[in-house]
């Protein structure tokens, strides 16, 4: 909440002057950004997967492991209910912010860009539950590790997915190396979608970039998964 | 399906030659160690499991034993396919337990007296709710196994009481349930008496013992309650350093390993008790009565000395009692030797 005031008055400052037009954003479509960033935030970057690691090191995840259920499946279903949950409390979020603040919002009103936006969320939600699962997944060999890599992973994802600016202020050569990775494409991508911002080819190319991390992840996290089972030492419990 | 037949056809679990090796990461104490272990691990590999084999038929009560660290944990957790195991054989119910398929999870539990699977802060039919989908039990289903379980554990009352507010005796019971909602064939009980007090113990002892009877239930159980094992385990494995010692009969087990016999002496008229330490270990002095601990060997030749030399009312030679074998057993005093020479006897069972 206070991270996205400061962020706001910064913004709205640097477009003290309505005319202005700084990195290809006007005053709406910053501002459209920032807000909009509440509610991508709350959809993706909100999860419960987090809690993998803690689990595994922990030794809990011996309950679920003795159960016919599936231990990615039930992650996933926690991951979305309380995604769920805290959806309802990013849209009350910015209903209030919106009364506070009063800026004008850019509304999308082209549905083929909405069904777009939609569907990179969709696949962000996917991404990034799996890059948190699979790093979750290390402790089956460095217990001690649950924290510090979780947090390693946030710090990474919080800069390059564009929680703390648009990624398209940054240089073009940046930008180039960045779009190879699964990151912009969590929160960056979809709102640019929204804004209108990238062109269909763009677009399309950004979607199928997304389904080939997708792909990639859930290959990746079956095999840590595999072997990390088999040198799991279920320890002390 | 396949699967089930053989299942039935064959021993309920089958162990063989199996061996587990673990690999820890020493560090000493300091900062500066700490990252050297980052640098450069200094792995230590320990055999848990050293080469064992059993079977054990369909509705079979067995108390592992041993003392702590002996291997008996780790077994139950590869027999319930927490662990692969580094080289053997095991087969549960028809399965390879570390297959982990839902079929053969459907049918075993793993109940740790130490873990927990009920929500902290719900009540705990959320759990056993929670539970009766993941097991897939119909309503009616879940209806007579909870009303069954809740009676023979008398926790009924219990049921929507957030967890967090339970006693360990209540919680203990709950989580019996917890594990026992989908009726598994196989049961593997890791101290399940630990910490409760005498009268929880008892109550989930009975529990134990009626659910091997009713649901012909194949059952594992390690405990270092003595009662857990004399009332509940008729044939025993003694497990030590990951190697078996001995399995067989309890009653079996005391015989070939007690070494002493016990004399009960009751003195018509007074006498130097000094003199008795020449001939055994003085246990308990209880004028007139005196109990005393002499070597199987010449249990008979001390009866007859003891008769010859002191004013003696009325004299028996008892078995060691069982607890002070099991009680050997936990302390490790079992050892190889004792094992060489019984192994012919153990494996004619």
């Amino acid at each position: 909440m206070f991270q996205i005031f400061l962020v706001f008055f910064l913004w709205d400052t640097i477009f003290a002057n309505s005319q202005r037009i700084v990195f290809g954003y006007d005053r709406q479509k910053m501002l459209t950004y920032i807000f909009g960033l509440i509610i991508v935030r709350a959809l993706v970057l909100s999860s419960k997967a987090n809690e993998v690691g803690g689990d595994i090191s922990r030794g809990d995840i011996i309950n679920l492991l003795l159960k016919p259920i599936s231990y990615v499946k039930y992650w996933l279903t926690r991951d979305l209910s309380s995604k769920g949950i805290n959806l309802i409390f990013a849209v009350f979020e910015t209903i209030l912010l919106y009364f506070i603040l009063r800026p004008d919002f850019f509304l999308q009103g082209n549905i083929l860009l909405l069904l777009s936006f939609a569907t990179s969320i969709v696949l962000a939600i996917l991404i990034y539950f799996l890059l948190l699962f699979t790093i979750g997944l290390v402790p089956f060999w460095v217990p001690e590790s649950a924290w510090g890599i979780s947090f390693l992973m946030l710090v990474v994802v919080e800069f390059l997915s564009g929680a703390l600016f648009p990624l398209d202020i940054l240089p073009v050569s940046v930008q180039s190396i960045i779009n190879f990775t699964p990151f912009p494409y969590l929160l960056f991508f979809p709102l640019q979608i929204y804004l209108g911002k990238v062109g269909t080819l763009i677009m399309l190319r950004g979607i199928g970039v997304s389904f080939l991390w997708l792909g990639v992840l859930w290959l990746l996290m079956r095999s840590v998964w595999f072997k990390g089972l088999k040198s799991y030492q279920a320890y002390g419990r | 399906m396949s699967n089930n037949f053989k299942a039935e056809a064959e021993k309920t679990i089958i162990v063989e030659r199996l061996v587990k090796n673990f690999e820890l990461i020493e560090k000493k104490d300091g900062i500066l160690n700490s990252f050297l272990s980052i640098v450069a691990p200094k792995k230590k590999s320990i055999t848990a499991l050293k080469d064992i084999s059993f079977t054990i038929d369909q509705g079979e009560l067995i108390g592992f034993i041993g003392p702590n660290g002996a291997g008996k944990t780790t077994t139950l957790k590869i027999l319930s396919g927490l662990l692969y195991p580094t080289s053997g054989f095991t087969q549960v119910l028809g399965f390879t337990p570390w297959d982990r398929k839902p079929e053969f999870l459907k049918e075993i539990s793993l109940v740790m007296g130490q873990k927990n699977q009920l929500w902290w802060d719900l009540p705990a039919i959320e759990t056993l709710k929670l539970n009766q989908a993941i097991y897939e039990l119909s309503d009616s289903v879940f209806r007579r196994n909870l009303n069954e379980l809740t009676d023979l554990l008398e926790v009924g009352k219990l049921l929507n009481t957030q967890v967090r507010q339970l006693s360990l005796g209540q919680r203990m019971r709950l989580e019996l349930i917890a594990s026992l909602l989908h009726s598994p064939k196989v049961l593997f009980l890791d101290e399940p008496t630990l910490g409760l007090d005498v009268v929880a113990q008892q109550k989930v002892r009975d529990f134990i013992f009626d659910y091997n009877r009713r649901n012909k239930a194949t059952i594992i159980l390690t405990s270092h309650n003595m009662d857990d094992l004399i009332d509940l385990a008729k044939r025993v494995i003694v497990i030590d350093k990951g190697e078996i010692l001995f399995d067989g009969n309890l009653q079996k087990l005391v015989e070939e390993f007690a070494k002493e016999k016990v004399i009960k002496l009751y003195f018509s008229k007074n006498t130097d008790i000094k003199k008795l330490e020449e001939i055994g270990k003085i246990k308990r002095i209880n004028l007139p009565q005196v109990i005393l601990a002499v070597p199987r060997e010449v249990a008979a030749i001390a009866a007859s000395e003891i008769l010859q030399n002191f004013p003696v009312a009325d004299l028996t030679v008892e078995e060691e009692p069982i607890e002070d074998v099991i009680r050997r057993v936990f302390k490790g005093e079992i050892t190889r030797k004792e094992k060489r020479l019984l192994k012919p006897k153990a494996s004619d069972e």
